[in-house]
């Protein structure tokens, strides 16, 4: 098939029939990443299709093609190849820093945009990868440093207890921003801290040290994603500690809340509302769309950056008038508070992320998760510390 | 505060012996490391789960009454590590250790995968027992029902297990066949049926530590049982590998240190908690290549 194929390429080449513009996705159709890929990468052909139905970007159809990365660095690299070499002019990588990075270098090496579909560590643009790479999520030292200054503004937390989960950079992130901003708060205090690791069977120890506190905290900052958060969650409340549980955005949705019947007074930021209560009709348009096109409703907020990059990615492309990496990325670089579905977006030449953000606050009580508040930093999480993280 | 670190420490510790004692226990009759005992676990977990892709969990066996529900598990655990052997070990019975050892990694991709392919790869909530977190006043110390039910067990299982080793004529032909497998087999000690009586206690043991792990967190994900099979590997190779006695005393200590390592170990240096574990572990080694209860036949005969 391969052999009859380049002959076929080559006269493609000749005529300029075919003057799509093409989008690659090299994500994770199979392994444990898919679960996360999946979401994200539905919300962004949504927007593809929203934008080809309203004439296409530049006059033309976005056209999109697709390869597998098994969630494997390894086969990372050879999807971004390939896609690469079947005409891809811009790259949307899986979410995580670490198994998108091999195909978002790829596309860094031929001068093209990549787009992380919901990194969250700085590494995913110019600090990591190179220039041209970008992700539309909100960084995880923002979601630690939203819930330490709304907890402290909304919920009087003025002592807090923060137990970081060892397993993922994105953990050590939440932390660092709530570390940041907690402290920097008049009469807030960090009154104790503790690690633990994402499979630990058992974090009873960690659990006899939050015990053995002359008082029980107001707030424990919880830096985990699941499967270890939900384990922790519920240890922590089977101990009797009935703190307010924060943590970041990795563990939004419902799926998980069976492993704590009845949990309540556990509070994580988000862009957006899956749980049909957002205040801006936009969002839950989005999710009847999601929900038209699979059946089920977004499982977290992990679909909307999809949405957001494409929205982003288009304007800029527009803007510049090529598909150019280095042309849209200047006009990335050149957007401030941008609005878009899920709030205000901004890139800098320093920064291809969001060091603040407008976010969601939702709260789970009684086992029901539901949006609560919304807050945005009073600052920007400066750069020394999202470095130093 | 110290009794509280006591019961964490075993609690933390009868988990891994009990995870080394099903890996040791196949190793003692076939020299085999069955390193797909990490998926066994998981297999176990997910069992309790109706097969679907869905993000919710609905749990099928895991709502059945608890005695109904623990025998159902551990006889699939059991029933899992029969077939395996019957399907991918028997066969090999002749092969070098290393081949053995792959072929039990390849078992354990392939179960990976096909918890995979059934139930997605987001973790997904399991409350069984809810209740037993619930801490319960002993003397000073406040102590989840759940580490006090774990030290019992594993009390239980040891005790059950020594008894049926030396008392019952499997049991006989089981330590006959991990001091000399072919000494036993000329003997008229059945290989068949005493590797499957090996490999259905050893899956039976995976759920057990299957239902702790569940009752503890709450959660069934594809990748649990890997960190657990990786300590009880340790567990054997530093109890003396063959050595049933050393993999479970192997087991406790490696728990036990681990939550000791936590409880005192400075702020800074808590995140390399493993990392100290593991240096221990080589210290161990250094001193006592053989493992801490080396089986006569371990040692070299030269």
């Amino acid at each position: 098939m391969k052999r009859l194929a380049l002959p076929l390429a080559a006269l493609t080449l000749a005529a300029p029939a075919q003057a799509d513009i093409t989008v690659g996705f090299a994500i994770a159709q199979s392994g444990w990443m898919e679960a996360y890929d999946t979401p994200a990468a539905t919300a962004a052909q949504i927007r593809i299709d929203e934008i080809n139905a309203a004439g296409g970007l530049l006059g033309e159809q976005i056209r999109v093609i697709t390869a597998d990365t098994r969630t494997d660095r390894a086969e990372a690299a050879r999807a971004g190849l390939e896609l690469v070499d079947d005409g891809a002019q811009m790259l949307v990588v899986s979410c995580d820093y670490d198994f998108g990075a091999p195909a978002a270098l790829v596309a860094e090496g031929e001068g093209m945009n990549s787009f992380f579909l919901c990194a969250e560590d700085i590494k995913a643009g110019v600090q990591g990868v190179g220039p041209n790479s970008f992700s539309s999520s909100v960084l995880a030292a923002v979601q630690g440093a939203t819930m330490a200054e709304w907890s402290y503004a909304r919920r009087d937390a003025r002592t807090a207890y923060v137990l970081e989960d060892t397993f993922i950079e994105y953990n050590k992130g939440i932390c660092t921003g709530f570390d940041w901003m907690f402290p920097r708060l008049d009469g807030a205090q960090i009154v104790g801290r503790d690690t633990f690791v994402n499979d630990d069977a058992s974090i009873a120890s960690q659990i006899t040290r939050i015990r053995a506190l002359p008082e029980e905290p107001d707030v424990i900052m919880l830096c985990s994603v699941m499967p270890g958060a939900a384990a922790a969650v519920r240890q922590i409340r089977a101990a009797g500690i009935n703190s307010l549980i924060l943590n970041g955005s990795a563990v939004d949705g419902s799926y998980w809340l069976g492993a704590t019947p009845g949990l309540s007074g556990f509070v994580v930021p988000v862009q957006g509302s899956i749980y049909g209560d957002d205040p801006r009709p936009e969002v839950e348009a989005f999710n009847a769309a999601y929900e038209g096109r699979t059946g089920s409703r977004p499982a977290s907020q992990y679909a909307y950056p999809g949405y957001v990059l494409i929205d982003l990615w288009a304007r800029a492309v527009e803007a510049a008038g090529t598909v150019d990496g280095a042309a849209v990325t200047a006009q990335l670089e050149a957007m401030t508070d941008a609005p878009t579905t899920f709030g205000p977006r901004s890139f800098s030449d320093a920064l291809h992320h969001q060091n603040t953000a407008l976010m969601q606050i939702i709260e789970i009580t009684d086992g029901t998760p539901a949006r609560v508040d919304e807050w945005r930093i009073s600052e920007p999480v400066p750069m020394s510390v999202l470095i130093a993280q | 505060m110290s009794l509280q670190l006591v019961f964490d420490a075993l609690s933390l510790g009868g988990i891994y012996a009990i995870a080394a004692l099903g890996i040791a226990l196949i190793f003692g009759v076939m020299k085999l490391v069955n390193f797909a005992h990490g998926q066994f676990i998981a297999f176990a977990v997910f069992a309790l789960i109706v097969p679907s892709a869905n993000a919710v969990a609905t749990l099928g066996i895991g709502a059945l009454p608890a005695p109904l529900l623990i025998t159902l598990v551990l006889a699939i655990g059991a029933g899992l590590a029969v077939l395996a052997e019957r399907l991918v070990f028997r066969p090999l019975r002749d092969a070098s250790p290393v081949s053995l050892m792959v072929a039990s990694f390849a078992l354990g991709v392939m179960l990976q995968n096909l918890l995979l392919v059934t139930y997605g790869g987001r973790p997904k909530a399991v409350s069984l027992w809810a209740g037993l977190g619930a801490p319960v006043p002993v003397l000073t110390a406040q102590v989840p029902l759940l580490q006090l039910i774990v030290i019992g067990a594993v009390a239980a299982i040891l005790a059950g297990l020594a008894l049926m080793l030396k008392r019952t004529r499997i049991g006989l032909e089981m330590r006959a066949a991990a001091e000399d497998f072919g000494m036993a087999r000329l003997l008229g000690v059945k290989a068949n049926v005493v590797i499957s009586g090996a490999f259905a206690l050893s899956g039976a043991l995976a759920a057990v530590v299957a239902l702790v792990l569940v009752a503890q967190t709450g959660v069934a994900d594809v990748r649990m049982g890997g960190q657990i099979m990786l300590v009880a590997f340790i567990a054997t190779v530093v109890g003396g590998m063959g050595s049933l006695p050393g993999a479970v005393a192997a087991g406790l200590l490696i728990g036990a240190a681990s939550a000791l390592l936590q409880a005192f170990l400075p702020p800074e240096a808590r995140p390399f908690r493993d990392a100290f574990l593991y240096g221990l572990v080589i210290l161990v080694l250094l001193a006592r290549p053989q493992g801490l209860f080396a089986p006569a036949g371990a040692k070299p005969r030269v």
